[in-house]
């Protein structure tokens, strides 16, 4: 799913200029990493994506479609081919691990057969399998990450929107989940995923895009994680 | 149909999970439509008094002697108002005499004959049409007098009147403050869900898919409340309804089954249809917050 930023300004009420001027296209299937400092703009543009923020100028274009137009009920069909790992996991807390999961599946109509099959397959691929029957508040930080995770790659997304997803896990629980991400985009996921995660931007190689104060300041091809006016 | 028996299953999952939302919700409904059946039959039964007291209120018709006593009831039965007539012949005007001065009636008969005079006895609809009645019984040519209590008709009338009104302001209020509770208690409910609901949209979840679990909650819950304040409300009347005849035996309570039955299934109806409303607004409030972007 490609994403196109076409002159993209957000000012918050009163005068918080969130996005300023963005041009930015991604193409299908490739493995975006957002970076810059806390406040710079990467949850508002990721936001942005998922319309849960509507640019004060400019256009998107995700999969094709024009976020600004879309109506109420393409916006859920269209954000069911969107996997979102949101950077508080946003879970639902009375749902158990496994609910969570089948959740996602449910509103897409599936059998509950397929359901069973396809969420207790990606619990287990996350590792959270014999966690299934509790509840997100029972589960720790990590748990709930790899959780979130699932939920967002259980209806094979297009597209996976990951805002700090590796921010609660140790190095060898984030390197694992680096993996899952990076097996998702192989199999043909376009991935933005926004980073404070230096070792992992630096060692899994792919396009940076760096933010500071609303703006891109920086747009490598196998780039390297570094702070605006740093070196 | 798979939407619908998830929503079903969500449904019972939200009253499961949150029992005690759930419980306080069953118990505000039964408290309001304890209140509103209350209500309703403390006004049904203030109307039934009044409209018994109503029919008592009757107009004798005195007939001219030899008149023709077919002919009068005829022309009073195609009168307006006139609900029933019934003609007291001689015989029957010594027994009512009799019956209420006793054996000092026979004095009547030392003329030779009864001379008591023939009548009809007239009721009308309302105690409002007895003065009209009346003023046109004057114009039937059999009749000579016309006997009837018109001060009586005449507050009969104002109380009448001022029932009518007050039971309708009083079920209003009852109704509309009921209605107010038991909304935000649901919105209360519902509220605290609201970072759900948002959760749920943003993962694609239709506005139906999302309404259609708490709307079942709501249904279920207020149906249970009004289940409930019936079963509570028949209970309490009849055992108050006992103990009333025995300390006021002249007023006519409503004991019909069939009426308190009535009022039973509409409660329950309206417990269902309000909480299913209230469910269904309270949702639509989030569901619109959470699919406006910033």
């Amino acid at each position: 799913m490609e994403i196109k930023f076409s002159g993209v300004t957000k000012i918050f009420q009163p005068d918080i200029i969130a996005l300023e001027d963005i041009y930015m296209q991604v193409e299908k299937g490739e493995f975006v990493y957002l970076v810059g400092e806390t406040g710079s703009g990467k949850t508002t543009l990721m936001r942005c994506i998922t319309r849960e923020v509507i640019p004060t100028r400019g256009q998107i274009s995700v999969g094709g479609n024009l976020l600004r137009k879309i109506n109420r009920f393409d916006l859920a069909l269209f954000r069911r081919d969107i996997g979102v790992v949101f950077q508080s996991f946003l879970l639902l807390p009375n749902l158990t691990a496994f609910e969570n999961v089948a959740f996602v599946l449910e509103i897409m109509g599936l059998t509950p057969r397929e359901i069973t099959e396809r969420a207790s397959e990606v619990l287990k691929l996350v590792g959270i399998w014999r966690r299934r029957n509790l509840y997100p508040p029972q589960l720790s930080g990590g748990e709930q990450q790899r959780l979130a995770i699932a939920r967002a790659i259980v209806n094979s997304p297009s597209l996976l929107i990951a805002d700090e997803p590796t921010g609660n896990l140790d190095t060898h629980t984030a390197d694992e989940i680096m993996q899952l991400i990076l097996g998702i985009n192989a199999a043909g996921t376009t991935v933005m995923m926004a980073t404070h995660n230096q070792y992992l931007v630096d060692t899994y190689r792919h396009r940076v895009i760096e933010i500071h104060r609303g703006r891109i300041v920086r747009d490598e091809e196998q780039g390297r994680y570094e702070h605006h006016g740093s070196c | 149909m798979a939407a619908v028996r998830y929503a079903c299953r969500d449904g019972w999952r939200l009253i499961v999970r949150h029992w005690g939302m759930s419980l306080l919700t069953i118990f505000t409904a039964m408290s309001v439509f304890f209140i509103i059946g209350a209500s309703t039959l403390f006004v049904l039964n203030v109307r039934n008094i009044v409209s018994s007291l109503e029919n008592q209120m009757t107009i004798q018709a005195y007939l001219k002697p030899k008149a023709d006593v077919k002919a009068a009831e005829k022309a009073i039965k195609a009168l307006p108002y006139v609900k029933e007539t019934k003609l007291i012949t001689k015989d029957m005007a010594l027994e009512r005499l009799r019956s209420r001065i006793g054996e000092q009636a026979k004095a009547v008969m030392l003329l030779g004959e009864n001379p008591l005079p023939e009548s009809i006895e007239i009721k009308v609809r309302k105690a409002s049409d007895v003065a009209e009645t009346a003023r046109l019984l004057v114009a039937v040519p059999e009749i000579e007098d016309i006997v009837y209590a018109g001060r009586v008709a005449e507050k009969l009338t104002k109380v009448s009147g001022f029932v009518e009104k007050f039971s309708i302001v009083m079920l209003l209020v009852a109704i509309a403050a009921s209605g107010v509770v038991l909304f935000n208690t649901i919105r209360i409910s519902v509220y605290s869900r609201e970072e759900e609901i948002g959760v749920m949209m943003m993962v694609g979840a239709t506005s139906t898919y999302v309404t259609l679990p708490f709307v079942i909650q709501g249904f279920i819950l207020g149906l249970t409340g009004a289940f409930f304040a019936s079963l509570l409300l028949g209970g309490t009347y009849y055992a108050a309804v006992t103990r009333l005849k025995d300390m006021l035996p002249f007023i006519p309570f409503i004991e019909s089954t069939k009426l308190t039955g009535k009022l039973a299934f509409m409660l329950i109806c309206c417990g269902a249809t309000v909480s299913l409303i209230s469910s269904l607004m309270a949702v639509e409030k989030f569901i619109r917050k959470a699919s406006k972007p910033l």
